[in-house]
């Protein structure tokens, strides 16, 4: 009897634990850019009184590769951005359901014709170094990232920054783009950084952002200091701070997390997932990811630019199989590019497995000893392993798979001159559906290596990009993908989970669909 | 003595002249270059254009050979095109990890190999001699990876004594210093301690087998005195030689330890750089290897003449 009423306490107290935690989970401003993005209520409404724990200490944590350098405009290191995800802060920012949120911007209006966006910034956010944000910062920032060129891209369709007064941005823009937000909110590579920095171009030894982490070192190879800005606009912060670990090797990196030498691993293989995951020692989390793997055949190239033979080696391929192969369970085929778990997904699966249809189309197209040149990468060894699969699948039906492996640089200087029949890889981390599709399958696309030119298609992705209504946009998405799918640009194979891990001390963090690795509500129990 | 190391240092000169020739000519031949890999995926036709010209790289070879030779000779060796960053502040940070490891596996090795192969040569046949050589071939047919994870598992895993990875400098915590470099030290100094003892063995027992040796057991001496007196006395030259090769060697950063144990070092410096083809950082890392193998050449044959007064140093 006393046992059962002590279960119940335990209980209740659980649950006012879990309802508190859901108080502490940010910024929640819930239905930002859903319907109408002109009016946002944005007010501050972080939760001061959800207290983070007091316990403090230093979180390190492993990741799998040198940072090389910490500028946030001009890094291309994902594990730079690891690191500078703590640092800095963008306009807006990604929630939970990866809708975007206010963030430096607490508001944002936009005009009649879509062609103005005006942001009203934050009040009294300081930067690491204690000057104070302002519109001047955001300017200094957008104009550096539409100059360095490497996401140049994602300001495309802004002619102007402008700064009418401290606290306002304007940005004027050349064409509609209703997914600005997304544009400049889901990563760090679009970071504001004070305009003194920007001028005396300091941000890659000393990056100061408005974060919750300030920067104190990094020994390149080795490992990156950050420690807690106690002036953050977020409010309190737990841990004192963070030491990211450089570990290249895999098994070092899983051993020094079972032996309690760091606290938090950024990626787990997926043949170790299932071990870890009866290891009660171990915190596991594995979340269904947004990126999408695929192989791409070279349509400047005969017979690969008859659509009927790329169709024919999509019904050949099993991508079940495939996906079983190369990532175990931590992985769901796709035969389109969008995860079922995004806002933009389309259920459409005109393929199957089906190796008799391929045969056919082969015949019918009067293509026979075929033989493709299939490259690939052991800088991600999955390539290899399903380009493995796919060499025996498209043997059935009578295609000749010669399996090239190139290290990566070659790879990628190959990929640029066209040399290859057919390649296989992934694209990262988005969340618009532009950035899934425009770029890759646009004639003029500038990743559009493989050559498909399909007017359809372009109309399509034009038009969907400056469509403001949103489910007139999805619409148009829809007949992209199902477009894009049937011309077999691509050959979707899956979108892989994402799978971190950590000791139980470690709390407050999730592991996110984007990979955006945020210790802002993390704790360490001692 | 003054003149032969001023010869020695000319020549030194030239001999890394010549290798920074040959690198530079094989880094550029390897397919693939620096900014596409820079750019990755994301490629860009016009920013690949700006990057190429910004960076140099649209000049002739010859012409990026001289300009970089320029500089160098001023001891600027550039900017790493991954990070932007100065080579020779790149290297300043990887060269003292390396070098703590190389002078530390030297150590084990030769704490291990001189014992077991004076002993071996001296029992020549019998059991101790057999687990010598024994060791001795084990010591060099595994890779060091694997004595690494084992060491890990043992150490790490199963006893908790020794951490797994990372590096601390003495300065900030020699006690931390010193158990982050047991397990690295121990899993390259194996390797480098199996190849001397193979090495002291067959120098002891040639020394054995000399003449004047025969004559000193004739006259009655003590086994003892022949073999401090007249036999390792002979032995050490070869052993130094080879000693030194092996100090070169780990200098140039031991790439596998370096990876399994997350050792900030030289030579996962270099494969980073071969992999993003970061032609500044690789050819200044090749050169500093080239330079400190001359450097301990040098001292290997000052050495001859300490350890032998028949060779003169001139």
């Amino acid at each position: 009897m006393r046992l059962r009423s002590l279960t119940a306490v335990t209980a209740v107290i659980a649950l006012m634990v879990a309802a508190c935690d859901d108080g502490n989970g940010g910024v929640d401003l819930g239905d930002a850019g859903e319907d109408d993005p002109a009016i946002e209520d944005g007010t501050d409404d972080v939760d001061d009184e959800a207290e983070p724990a007091a316990e403090g200490g230093t979180l390190r944590a492993a990741i799998g590769g040198d940072p090389d350098q910490l500028d946030a405009h001009t890094t291309t290191s994902s594990f730079a951005f690891t690191v500078l995800e703590n640092v800095y802060d963008t306009l807006v920012q990604p929630g939970e359901d990866l809708t975007m949120e206010p963030a430096l911007a607490e508001s944002w209006e936009t005009s009649e014709d879509l062609l103005t966006w005006t942001f009203t910034l934050r009040e009294g956010v300081t930067f690491h170094d204690g000057s104070e944000l302002d519109a001047g910062d955001v300017v200094a920032s957008f104009e550096r990232i539409a100059e360095e060129g490497d996401n140049a891209f994602r300001l495309e369709a802004v002619e102007e920054f402008n700064a009418p007064d401290e606290l306002t941005v304007e940005l004027v823009l050349n064409r509609p783009a209703p997914n600005l937000l997304e544009q400049i909110g889901p990563f760090k590579g679009m970071a504001i950084a004070p305009a003194e920095a920007i001028e005396a171009g300091t941000m890659q030894d000393d990056p100061i952002g408005t974060g919750p982490f300030e920067f104190v070192s990094f020994s390149p190879g080795d490992s990156v200091t950050l420690e807690r800005f106690d002036d953050y606009w977020g409010g309190d912060v737990a841990l004192d701070g963070i030491e990211f670990q450089v570990v290249p090797d895999e098994g070092t990196k899983l051993t020094s997390l079972q032996t309690g030498e760091v606290d938090w691993i950024d990626s787990v293989p997926p043949e170790q997932v299932e071990e870890l995951g009866a290891d009660d020692q171990i915190e596991l989390d594995q979340v269904a990811g947004n990126d999408y793997w695929y192989i791409a055949l070279n349509q400047d190239r005969e017979p690969f630019d008859d659509p009927a033979v790329r169709r024919a080696i999509a019904f050949a391929l099993d991508i079940d199989v495939i996906t079983e192969a190369a990532r175990f369970d931590a992985a769901t085929p796709n035969e389109t590019a969008i995860p079922e778990t995004s806002f933009w997904y389309h259920d459409y699966e005109p393929y199957g497995h089906d190796p008799d249809q391929a045969r056919q189309l082969l015949e019918d197209a009067g293509v026979t000893d075929l033989t493709v040149d299939l490259m690939v990468t052991n800088e991600f060894p999955e390539t290899v392993t399903f380009a493995q699969v796919m060499e025996a699948q498209l043997g059935e039906v009578g295609i000749d798979v010669q399996i090239r492996t190139e290290d990566f640089t070659t790879w990628l200087a190959d990929q640029g001159d066209g040399e290859f029949d057919a390649f296989g890889l992934s694209w990262l981390g988005n969340i618009d559906p532009d950035d899934y599709y425009y770029a890759q399958h646009h004639s003029e696309g500038s990743f559009n290596f493989h050559g498909f030119a399909d007017p359809e298609t372009d109309e399509l992705l034009d038009s969907a990009r400056v469509e403001t209504d949103e489910d007139d946009r999805k619409e148009l998405y829809d007949q992209a993908a199902e477009r894009i799918v049937d011309l077999a640009s691509y050959i979707y194979l899956y979108n892989p989970d994402i799978v971190q891990a950590w000791s139980p001390d470690v709390q407050g963090y999730t592991t996110r669909p984007d990979q955006a690795t945020r210790f802002v509500d993390t704790s360490l129990a001692s | 003595m003054a003149r032969f190391v001023l010869r020695r240092t000319a020549q030194s000169l030239v001999a890394l002249l010549g290798v920074s020739i040959v690198v530079f000519a094989l880094i550029h031949l390897v397919p693939g270059d620096p900014i596409r890999a820079a750019l990755g995926t994301r490629f860009d036709p016009e920013v690949y254009e700006l990057l190429r010209e910004r960076s140099g790289l649209d000049q002739p070879l010859v012409v990026q050979y001289v300009d970089w030779l320029g500089r160098a000779v001023q001891g600027d060796l550039g900017v790493s095109f991954r990070s932007g960053a100065p080579v020779t502040t790149v290297l300043a940070a990887r060269i003292p990890p390396t070098a703590v490891l190389a002078v530390a596996s030297l150590v084990v090795g030769i704490v291990v190999a001189i014992p077991a192969g004076i002993i071996a040569a001296v029992r020549q046949g019998k059991a101790a001699d057999y687990l010598a050589t024994g060791f001795s071939q084990v010591g060099v047919s595994i890779p060091d990876f694997w004595y690494g994870i084992m060491l890990i598992l043992i150490f790490s895993v199963t006893l908790g004594w020794l951490p797994p990875l990372g590096y601390t400098e003495f300065g900030e915590d020699p006690v931390d210093f010193a158990r982050r470099l047991i397990l690295p030290a121990v899993t390259a100094g194996v390797v480098t301690g199996a190849i001397l003892t193979r090495f002291v063995r067959s120098s002891v027992l040639e020394a054995l087998n000399a003449d004047h040796v025969r004559l000193a057991r004739a006259k009655g001496l003590p086994e003892r005195y022949i073999l401090r007196h007249h036999v390792l006395r002979n032995a050490w030259i070869p052993i130094v030689t080879v000693t030194g090769l092996q100090l070169g060697t780990l200098l140039g950063g031991i790439v596998i330890v370096e990876v399994v144990f997350a050792w900030p070092g030289l030579g996962r410096l270099a494969l980073d750089a071969v992999e993003r083809r970061d032609y500044p950082v690789l050819q200044g890392a090749v050169l500093f290897m080239a330079g400190a193998f001359l450097v301990i050449n040098l001292l290997v044959d000052l050495l001859y003449a300490k350890l032998d007064p028949r060779i003169a140093v001139r």
